[in-house]
């Protein structure tokens, strides 16, 4: 288990857990993000900035700041496609 | 039921980025009134087209991603949904995303309200390879469904029919059902909520709102009010949670999403090729980590040299018959009260033509354009790092841009972000923004006489201005901000038609409320001047004119007049110090040129600025704006006087 701050940008990764507070949570969950869905990184910025990411289950593309990226645990589970 | 005495309403709602204004716009453009300035109707827009003999009221709410609101903007549009119950919804969906957004259209059924589906942006959905069964879906979901695409009209009357087809039916849907144990932890709660509770859209509804609901306010009021109902609530919530292992809020948000794939997965067929759109590639070169920052940079610099390179053609072409006319004037009118008062029209009028809509128009345009492709969010994500540096995140980056062309929606649109602290902090940078009544000043004074490079550095200034003042502000408004959580809709083609609305829609609102205030400021400078009363603001304001920024006393009362819309205070200039547009530089000189536009750039928000940060954070945020703006540019302009040696 990871932070999805730490996720090789490379790989399909599944959401394994969402720490953090109920707002949080539920707005991600508003997103269509969901324990269990399958997402992949699109971009990591050069700065430190925010990172990218695909929903492959849902279809959509969120940006999510470090702070909450750091709160997004995953799991590795195969190659990009 | 709603039986009222007026044309029935129709509220349009979905999940932001689902196309919903653009829908809502080739609807309102049937015909019929649009009230869409900002600063009148600043909760939502709505309009009364004419379809088939009958007047239906519709009105465009706020995008939300679901029925439990997370900001200011979600909160309006569920405040009018619960609070004035529409006679129709129409649901607009993003058929792209359909999994998702049957989320919101889950909550919206079990509202129970009359309903229809718009299945938007049809043809991007084929794109990307999901296959739709309707009838399938309208199966699933007991309620009409039409495919629409909004940016070409394609479906509109369809949409239209059926609307009026089911307010006429008044249909009302059941809920879908979930697990059979969460519905009878919901059918408890259901049986325990007294007749006297006040029930939003019925019983069930109202039970799965209070088990998801997390407001200590609203579990505190119920306990006072209700403490059996509260008990019952607690109960059932616990149960909830001890068997799902998770907090009830998510049990709920698990049984829509897994009914929502479902439906998603028995409804359509997905042939998703791996080969990649070219729009997703241009996507991926857009938001590259390195080359993103560069078109970012090239975007922001053509912006600018396209708006100067028509504005500054068209401005010197519309100046010509004004100056001969205002010759014309001086040479036959023989009263000279008749002078003062036809050379102000003229001026403002005038002013209006050649000043102000050389820039204003490419500028709402481009800003229209940047819009509609979906590059203002991806400037977000790459603009969030150095939002940080200035204690807030890339959220904030949308109203800073869409600053540059109206400060009040930019005021307006800071409702997205989550906490106070970030609206607040956001408002009070936002009027340091060049909106493009200075951006017409700019470029009008700086471009104009001193090269476009000097404007360039004007912005860039600026810019940094931005930046050091956020860092200052950041100090004092310490509680960190919650962080960036936006989502990315995906590129899109401009519509040049939808990007013309827009400017158009803006483009009239300046004409009907922003020329008369020009028109008038004008006139009543010219009687003012006619009277000699001008004269009494300049010598009360001389202190800070003259001796603070050397600039020439008579500019004073322009300065008043700037309060009221920005670019008055160019107009009146040229009025205040007697001469003709080509004719400036003869009576000041460069110096005080770029004095005067950092003074009249910062020195106060204009009124309609001030008057929507007061209605959006209240009287203390307008007042600590005006007094930031105000110490800001007697500072600044003190300082680059010293600097250019004036």
């Amino acid at each position: 288990m990871i932070s999805l701050i730490d996720a090789p940008a490379d790989k399909r990764l599944r959401i394994l857990e969402i720490l953090g507070g109920h707002g949080i949570h539920r707005k991600l969950l508003s997103l269509g993000f969901h324990k269990n869905d399958i997402i992949e990184l699109d971009s990591k910025s050069i700065f430190k900035g925010p990172i990218l990411v695909k929903d492959i289950s849902s279809g959509t593309s969120v940006a999510l700041g470090r702070g909450i990226a750091q709160k997004i645990m995953v799991e590795i589970i195969g190659d990009k496609k | 039921m709603a039986t009222k005495n007026k044309h029935p309403d129709i509220i349009f709602l979905g999940q932001p980025n689902s196309g919903k204004s653009t829908l809502f716009n080739a609807i309102a453009g049937l015909k019929a009134d649009t009230s869409n300035f900002p600063g009148t109707t600043l909760k939502h827009t709505h309009s009364e087209v004419y379809v088939e003999g009958k007047i239906l009221n519709i009105i465009d709410l706020p995008g939300t991603y679901s029925l439990n609101p997370s900001d200011e903007a979600e909160k309006v549009a569920l405040a009018h949904l619960f609070g004035e119950k529409p006679d129709l919804i129409i649901d607009i969906i993003d058929a792209s995303i359909l999994g998702r957004s049957l989320e919101l259209t889950q909550e919206l059924i079990e509202l129970g309200y009359p309903m229809i589906i718009a299945l938007n942006m049809i043809d991007l959905a084929e794109k990307k390879g999901i296959k739709i069964d309707i009838e399938k879906l309208e199966d699933f979901l007991g309620v009409p469904v039409i495919p629409t695409i909004a940016t070409h009209g394609r479906g509109i009357k369809k949409l239209l029919d059926t609307a009026i087809q089911t307010l006429d039916e008044q249909a009302a849907y059941e809920a879908l059902g979930w697990s059979r144990d969460v519905e009878e932890k919901i059918e408890e709660l259901k049986q325990a909520i007294p007749d006297d509770f006040p029930i939003v859209g019925n019983r069930r509804f109202t039970a799965v709102k209070m088990i998801e609901v997390r407001k200590p306010f609203f579990i505190q009021t119920l306990k006072d009010m209700h403490p059996e109902l509260k008990a019952v609530r607690d109960r059932v919530t616990k149960e909830l949670e001890d068997r799902h292992g998770a907090p009830a809020y998510e049990v709920i948000a698990a049984e829509r999403h897994h009914l929502a794939m479902k439906i998603f997965e028995e409804s359509s067929h997905v042939v998703r090729g791996t080969k990649m759109d070219w729009l997703e590639r241009v996507d991926d070169i857009i938001m590259h980590p390195f080359l993103g920052y560069v078109i970012l940079l090239a975007v922001f610099l053509a912006f600018f040299v396209i708006i100067f390179q028509v504005g500054n053609p068209l401005e010197e072409l519309l100046l010509r018959p004004v100056s001969s006319l205002r010759v014309f004037l001086s040479t036959h009118l023989n009263s000279r009260v008749l002078f003062y008062l036809f050379d102000g029209i003229l001026q403002g009028v005038g002013g209006g033509v050649a000043i102000v809509l050389p820039y204003f128009v490419p500028l709402i345009f481009l800003m229209s354009l940047l819009e509609d492709i979906g590059y203002l969010a991806r400037a977000s994500f790459l603009m969030d790092t150095f939002m940080h540096r200035i204690g807030l995140h890339g959220k904030s980056v949308s109203p800073f841009i869409l600053g540059f062309g109206c400060n009040v929606p930019a005021i307006i649109s800071t409702r997205m972000l989550e906490s106070r602290r970030d609206r607040v902090l956001t408002a009070l940078l936002i009027p340091f923004v060049p909106c493009s009544a200075r951006t017409t000043i700019i470029l009008a004074l700086v471009a104009f006489y001193l090269g476009p490079l000097w404007a360039l550095g004007f912005y860039v200034f600026n810019i940094l201005l931005l930046g050091v003042l956020g860092r200052i502000l950041a100090f004092f408004f310490k509680s960190p901000s919650p962080g960036l959580i936006l989502e990315i809709p995906s590129l899109k083609i401009p519509s040049l038609k939808n990007i013309w609305k827009k400017t158009y829609f803006q483009l009239s609102a300046f004409v009907k409320f922003a020329w008369p205030v020009l028109i008038a400021g004008s006139i009543v400078l010219a009687l003012m001047q006619f009277f000699n009363m001008d004269n009494v603001v300049n010598v009360i304001l001389s202190p800070l004119v003259e001796k603070a920024l050397g600039l020439p006393q008579e500019l004073g009362v322009t300065l008043v007049f700037g309060f009221l819309r920005k670019e008055l205070s160019l107009i009146m200039m040229l009025q205040a110090l007697g001469v003709n547009y080509d004719a400036l530089l003869t009576v000041i000189t460069n110096q005080q040129l770029i004095v005067f536009t950092v003074f009249v750039s910062f020195f106060i928000p204009c009124l309609s600025t001030v008057a929507i940060i007061w209605k959006e954070l209240g009287k203390k945020v307008a007042f600590l704006s005006m007094a930031l703006n105000i110490a800001v540019a007697i500072v600044l302009s003190v300082i680059i006087r010293a600097v250019i040696g004036l």
